[in-house]
């Protein structure tokens, strides 16, 4: 098997990369294990929202030059960046995924316990507004489904209460979810959302909660509408007179499954190959040092060749990177990883201070190609979470380096191959 | 000035096992009985060890004393406490490093100590846990298991509070009231309001543990503590259903331990500064040395992901020079400071072991009694502990569960007995899981809030095993916080509690925090602070 271009992992950098590359004619095959950091979507994307001091950031490209040389944002440079940031709301929209935002200014998206945190982008539904003080004043009535243990009410008042928002928590009781109660993790996000796709079911929940508004301004419901097309958020709106805020809860992000859906298809509509439950292992090297081919641990030999490799595995958690007790390594090419060597600086005691560990991740020079043994290997790519210099959770900026990086990748691969045509 | 300060027969500071255990005694026996304790029950050594339940096998041949105390403890805990126990056996293994002579020593000493030690063939040792070394030279059974040391605790408190006992959780002792050369009563604040108390009691028993030191100075005595830190870890599978322990002197992390989901490498044993009693933290030699001993009883656990770390400190009472304190007698100390410093009304119960609490319990009350005249005999040793009641879990099992879902079960393994009065199905929502890992349900939680002295997650997790499984407290901390917010009528305490356990649950794994603990870390880092926003601050 032969492709141009190999990527691996089936998050949101891989999709970007890939799309762009096979939208250009390039023959893609893309290896996904299964679930990635989309699943756990926050509902919006990230560019900078604070830098690494944990000053807020409101206008995160004017703020790139403050950046380390070393983060990713640096290596593409803020023109591209900013080229690549007005090219990002057209490119999803061409995937069918519309999103909200504020031009080169952060928003604010209303978080689940209330607070509100800085993003780029936002799904559509998502409540995203341009100020923290956006609700300033407003009445919410705040809905729960009855056996939903994965939203908080009580939580999301209270956090509400302090910015001058009153509400009044209520839970509606939907028989049709009766029979996932008490079976352990079926009573979640997606489960629900399966059964409130049936029209009669959300529906039913539109008039329970139409009976239940008594002259609120907004109505905050947990996120578990529109798994498979948002436009059911829309008429679940039209139903209720008042404002209807969706707001994310517990993992699994009903949002990020619909846009991981829909980007996974428009790579496959412009031609991709995507391999499902699949894990790239045992590369074979070419004698330059470049990757040759890169097998799967379904299929076995032949190797699968291609010009270029583009690793996007995400983090810890995508299995990207793995951590021992005496280091962190590249579970599949065995890149560099840089990380602090002594495991005692791994972390910090306080569990919501910036983690160093977090910030671990893969050597790349100027073009993400990665680093074995301080020496670039010429067509390996590396995108997304997986990139060393930037603690993505802390800055706030995991889609935006996904985003950036898988563009930035992905014309320079194009504009490798027609430099050789030349 | 009139003296309106309630007047107890007897106060009892601690509420460890031994405190709670001693205030079940009095309370049995009549006697007006106040326990007071300055956060929650069972925060000390309590639930800082492995929820051994020893067959006294260990200390057969240096400690002979404590020995025959614990096999005796063993046979009344599995008994009374049938619901906190775990009759699992255990094997003492020889390594090729060790001397098989010492295995001839070892049943000796148990024989001489009344503790059936049975030789075994290393083979059949092998075939009954699989997860034991391979290479083993030599296997012997005793009867060892594992007690749930937060349950054994919480059920000593529920029976003294049916016997008619005042509990009095996150209250501080301050002073001692001490007239001319008696111990009246206590002053004390309430933590959580920051009201000033006052108590009177004829008898006060310090049951502190290793903070015993300090409540002896607010009574100008003094009582030598020798603070022996022990550093255990907990990992994330039952790798081993018979409890392992290296057939040597004892020493460092010779141990395995399993309890519920989880099994116990422990542990190690270094003399530690007063001071830092209340700040122990695991460090990564303590960690090294726990895994490369545990991986010599069980290979397996080289590939068991680690869950998390912890320390206690022993309460052992000082002797000579020792430097780890592993020489120092785990036997009872029960002072009577009237004899000691002539100091009247005041008691000292220290020393033994969570095993031998019971025993502990008894003396002091024994000593209290004389010194309030009173002739009352005890009966804890016979007493059930609530759930623990003869054919009780039977009878749950035949009348009200006859096909028990697992989420009943394990609330039966927590609640014994108890488990039958819990408006389980009639009340709507109440079988909806909070804690999947460990299966406790809505009304198991909500019965904990309302019984059981619960203020934090952390006490509710102390009570109900939630948050202790394999996702430590990622998916049950908001859960859990938002069911205790409401039931507190306090909304602003879903955002604090569920933070407050989240940075409780992180301060275990630091200690361990690499491979799939660390990812896990990963996973939950994100989520709270990216999708739900607790990292904020309002």
């Amino acid at each position: 098997m032969r492709f141009d271009t190999v990527l691996i992992g089936g998050g949101l950098s891989s999709l970007v990369c890939g799309i762009l590359l096979q939208r250009e004619g390039k023959k893609c095959l893309m290896i996904s294990a299964g679930q990635n950091a989309l699943h756990f979507s926050s509902g919006a994307f990230g560019l900078l929202g604070c830098m690494p001091d944990g000053t807020p950031v409101d206008a995160p490209f004017e703020a790139f030059s403050a950046l380390a040389p070393s983060h990713p944002y640096r290596k593409i440079g803020r023109t591209l960046c900013e080229s690549y940031a007005d090219a990002a709301v057209p490119f999803f929209a061409s995937c069918g995924i519309p999103l909200q935002g504020f031009g080169r200014r952060n928003g604010f998206r209303l978080t689940a316990s209330g607070s509100f945190k800085r993003a780029w982008l936002a799904f559509q539904d998502v409540p995203f507004f341009s100020s923290d003080d956006a609700l300033d004043g407003k009445r919410a009535l705040i809905v729960t489904l009855d056996g939903f243990l994965d939203f908080y009410p009580e939580m999301l008042s209270d956090g509400l209460r302090r910015r001058g928002v009153e509400s009044r928590c209520v839970s509606v009781h939907l028989s049709c979810l009766d029979a996932l109660r008490g079976g352990p993790g079926e009573m979640r996000s997606v489960g629900i959302a399966r059964i409130l796709n049936r029209e009669t079911n959300w529906k039913q929940f539109g008039r329970e909660v139409r009976a239940l508004l008594d002259g609120e301004d907004l109505v905050i419901v947990p996120e578990v509408f529109g798994l498979e097309d948002r436009i059911v958020n829309e008429w679940i709106a039209e139903m209720i007179p008042a404002q209807v805020l969706y707001v994310g809860t517990m993992p699994p992000s009903v949002s990020g499954i619909r846009v991981q859906r829909l980007l996974k298809n428009a790579f496959i509509q412009a031609g991709g190959t995507f391999l499902m439950g699949d894990t790239a292992c045992d590369p074979e090297w070419a004698p330059d040092g470049t990757v040759r081919c890169i097998h799967t641990a379904n299929l076995g030999a032949p190797g699968i060749e291609a010009d270029s490799f583009v690793y996007a595995g995400g983090h810890l958690f995508g299995r990207g990177i793995e951590s021992h007790p005496d280091g962190f390594s590249d579970p599949v090419f065995g890149l560099d990883v840089v990380c602090d060597a002594d495991r005692a600086s791994w972390v910090e005691r306080g569990f919501f201070q910036a983690q160093p560990y977090m910030g671990y991740g893969i050597g790349t020079d100027e073009r993400f190609r990665g680093l074995k043994d301080g020496r670039t290997v010429e067509n390996l790519y590396v995108a997304g979470a997986q990139l060393a210099g930037c603690n993505s959770l802390q800055e706030g900026s995991g889609a935006g380096v996904a985003v950036m990086s898988a563009m930035h990748i992905a014309a320079d691969i194009l504009k490798r191959t027609e430099n050789v045509g030349e | 000035m009139i003296d309106v300060a309630p007047e107890y027969d007897v106060i009892i500071i601690g509420g460890g096992i031994t405190g709670a255990g001693t205030a079940r005694d009095c309370a049995m026996r009549g006697l007006r009985t106040l326990l007071i304790e300055r956060g929650d029950i069972a925060t000390g050594a309590t639930g800082r060890n492995h929820g051994l339940l020893h067959s006294g096998a260990r200390y057969a041949v240096t400690d002979r004393e404590s020995a025959a105390e614990c096999i005796k403890e063993n046979l009344i805990l599995k008994k009374i406490a049938r619901h906190c126990v775990d009759d699992t056996s255990g094997f003492f293994l020889t390594l090729p490093d060790d001397d098989l002579d010492y295995q001839k020593t070892f049943v000796k000493a148990c024989q001489n100590a009344g503790i059936k030690a049975e030789v075994i063939d290393p083979e059949e040792a092998r075939r009954a846990e699989p997860s034991v070394n391979p290479a083993i030279i030599g296997a012997v059974r005793v009867p060892d298991g594992s007690v749930d040391p937060f349950r054994l605790c919480s059920s000593n408190i529920v029976d003294a509070k049916l016997h008619g006992a005042h509990v009095r959780t996150y209250t501080e002792v301050i002073r001692l009231q001490v007239r001319q050369d008696t111990v009246e009563g206590v002053e004390a604040v309430d933590l959580r309001s920051g009201e000033k108390l006052s108590f009177r009691g004829r008898v006060i028993v310090n049951a502190c543990g290793i903070w015993g030191h300090h409540i002896a100075s607010l009574a100008g005595v003094n009582v030598g503590m020798f603070p022996a830190k022990g550093a255990l870890l907990v990992f994330a599978h039952r790798v081993n259903n018979i409890v392992l322990n290296r057939c040597r002197k004892p020493a460092n992390a010779d141990i395995l331990v399993p309890g519920d989901t989880v099994c116990v490498i422990g542990t190690t044993s270094d003399r530690v500064r007063y001071e830092e009693c209340d700040h122990l933290s695991v460090t990564p030699e303590e960690v090294d040395l726990l895994l490369g001993e545990g991986m010599k009883l069980a290979p397996v656990l080289a590939q068991t992901r680690v869950l998390r770390a912890y320390a206690g400190v022993r309460p052992l009472v000082s002797a000579d020079n020792d430097p780890s304190g592993r020489n120092i007698s785990r036997g009872i100390v029960c002072i009577d400071h009237e004899k000691r410093d002539g100091l009247k009304g005041f008691v000292t119960i220290t020393g033994g072991k969570l095993m031998t609490y019971r025993l502990m319990a008894e003396q002091a009350t024994d000593m209290v009694c004389r010194k309030l005249h009173r002739d009352i005999a005890c009966q804890t040793a016979t007493t059930p502990l609530p759930g623990s009641e003869k054919g009780g879990i039977e009878k749950v099992l035949k009348k009200v569960w006859p096909t028990p879902t697992l989420t009943q079960k394990a609330l039966l393994g927590r609640a014994g007995a108890l488990a039958g009065s819990l408006p389980q199905e009639e009340e709507a929502g109440g079988s909806d899981l909070v804690c999947e890992c460990e299966q406790v349900s809505v009304s198991e939680v909500d019965a904990a809030l309302k019984h059981l002295d619960v203020h934090t997650l952390t006490d509710l997790r102390r009570r109900t095993r939630v948050g202790m499984g394999t996702c430590q407290g990622e998916l049950c901390s908001c859960r859990a916080a938002a069911r205790l917010a409401r039931k507190a009528s306090d909304p602003a305490l879903a955002r604090t509690q569920a933070r407050a356990f989240i940075e409780e649950r992180w301060r275990g794994i630091v200690p361990v925090a690499w491979g799939e603990t660390l990812r896990e870390a990963s996973f939950t880092e994100w989520v709270y602070a990216e999708v739900l926003g607790l990292d904020d601050t309002l």
